[in-house]
């Protein structure tokens, strides 16, 4: 859920909490999605983790436009990562 | 036996291969192609890569007749390249590592070029040229530089182009300016036809590259001269450089256009001198980047 902080700065945040099968997919896809850095570095913060079977991503930004574009990014490549642990993940993720 | 898997993305090339102790187990390449007149972008090349890397990366297991398990080290492209298609393909490699438990190496695509021509060639220390295309302004099927070669070998009239080396630097924006500007006024008075300009064209600009190059020969006492990269198919420079070379009592080495052109292998055989010597990259440490040069990287495996 997006939302303003009631201070003067006016900075948007967004929360996605991604469950995954188990603890072990969760960490193959933060360690996946956090090495590369963000490629509009102003205006835009983002923070992974990983806590049991959940990957978390939260953002804050200026603007609602690089918020869409970055959030809309980081989907296309979690839904990578998720595709190659279907595919390839067998009989590892068991 | 040391078995290692490379994904390669960095342009609009996306390759997956696997090298086994110098043999090429299998190399499967995808190209996306623009259509005509237009280069391609990141965004478009990422989605090109980001649809097919998958069945690639199938293609290359069925191929070599291997599974994961047969793998012992998984190499990306790290850089330089563009942006968008080096995280589709480093998010693939980085998820296969950690699925496969193998450790991951992050290799520079140059040198990925260069490695693959050392093994295919035999070449034992050359000078390397490494001459790429990216992108440029006209039909695009099979590729703008293979389009101009095919016309320039029909043309018959040299015309004077603007030639700028200066030093080990050489410049083709005063080419491309001055072609942009008058080819419309010559093509249209006469003058002289398109093959004739493509000939021109690339008598001028590689002969820019072979005096370069044989100014490095000259500055390090080389013998030897690698042509990588995917201008290096062209067959005009090879015997322009051939002939430079034979001038020079050296030997010139060159690929096709398996290895010329990005490829998976040439990564994974990179990626295989890295592991052995023990480098590896860690999780966190493999960002993707833009710029990369060449003489950053420590080439641990040779002298």
């Amino acid at each position: 859920m997006a939302s303003r902080n009631s201070s003067s700065d006016a900075q948007l945040e967004f929360v996605l909490e991604v469950p995954f099968p188990s603890q072990r997919e969760a960490s193959i896809a933060l360690q996946a999605l956090s090495p590369d850095q963000e490629p509009r570095r102003r205006g835009i913060t983002k923070t992974l983790g990983a806590s049991a079977c959940t990957l978390s991503a939260k953002w804050t930004a200026d603007e609602a436009r690089i918020l869409r574009v970055s959030v809309g990014s980081f989907l296309d490549h979690l839904a990578l990562v998720i595709e190659t642990m279907d595919v390839f993940g067998q009989p590892v993720l068991q | 036996m040391t078995v290692v898997i490379g994904f390669e993305g960095s342009a609009n090339k996306i390759g997956i291969g696997i090298v086994r102790d110098g043999e090429v187990l299998s190399n499967p390449r995808r190209t996306y192609i623009t259509p005509p007149g237009q280069g391609f972008l990141p965004s478009e090349t990422a989605k090109h890569h980001r649809s097919v890397i998958l069945t690639v990366l199938q293609e290359a297991l069925d191929e070599a007749g291997l599974k994961p398990a047969d793998v012992d080290c998984v190499a990306y492209t790290k850089g330089p390249g563009m942006g968008a298609p080096l995280v589709i393909v480093a998010l693939v490699a980085r998820t296969v590592a950690q699925l496969w438990e193998k450790p991951l190496v992050g290799v520079n695509h140059c040198i990925g070029h260069i490695e693959m021509g050392r093994l295919v060639t035999g070449a034992r220390n050359p000078t390397v040229l490494y001459v790429s295309g990216g992108n440029t302004q006209i039909s695009n099927d099979p590729s703008p530089g293979y389009n101009i070669e095919q016309m320039a070998k029909k043309g018959k009239q040299y015309v004077e182009l603007p030639y700028t080396v200066k030093g080990m630097d050489v410049s083709f924006s005063g080419i491309l300016s001055y072609i942009e500007e008058v080819a419309h006024k010559m093509l249209s008075s006469g003058q002289c036809s398109a093959e004739d300009l493509c000939f021109s064209l690339q008598e001028t600009v590689f002969s820019m590259l072979v005096e370069i190059t044989e100014r490095a020969m000259a500055h390090c006492g080389s013998q030897e001269v690698l042509i990588v990269g995917g201008v290096g198919c062209n067959l005009r420079l090879q015997e322009m450089m051939g002939v430079m070379c034979e001038e020079r009592g050296a030997q010139l080495f060159a690929t096709d256009e398996r290895f010329c052109i990005d490829n998976g292998a040439m990564i994974a055989q990179a990626g295989w001198e890295m592991f052995r010597v023990g480098q590896t990259t860690e999780l966190a440490d493999s960002w993707i980047t833009q710029r990369y040069r060449t003489d950053e990287v420590d080439v641990a495996w040779r002298d």
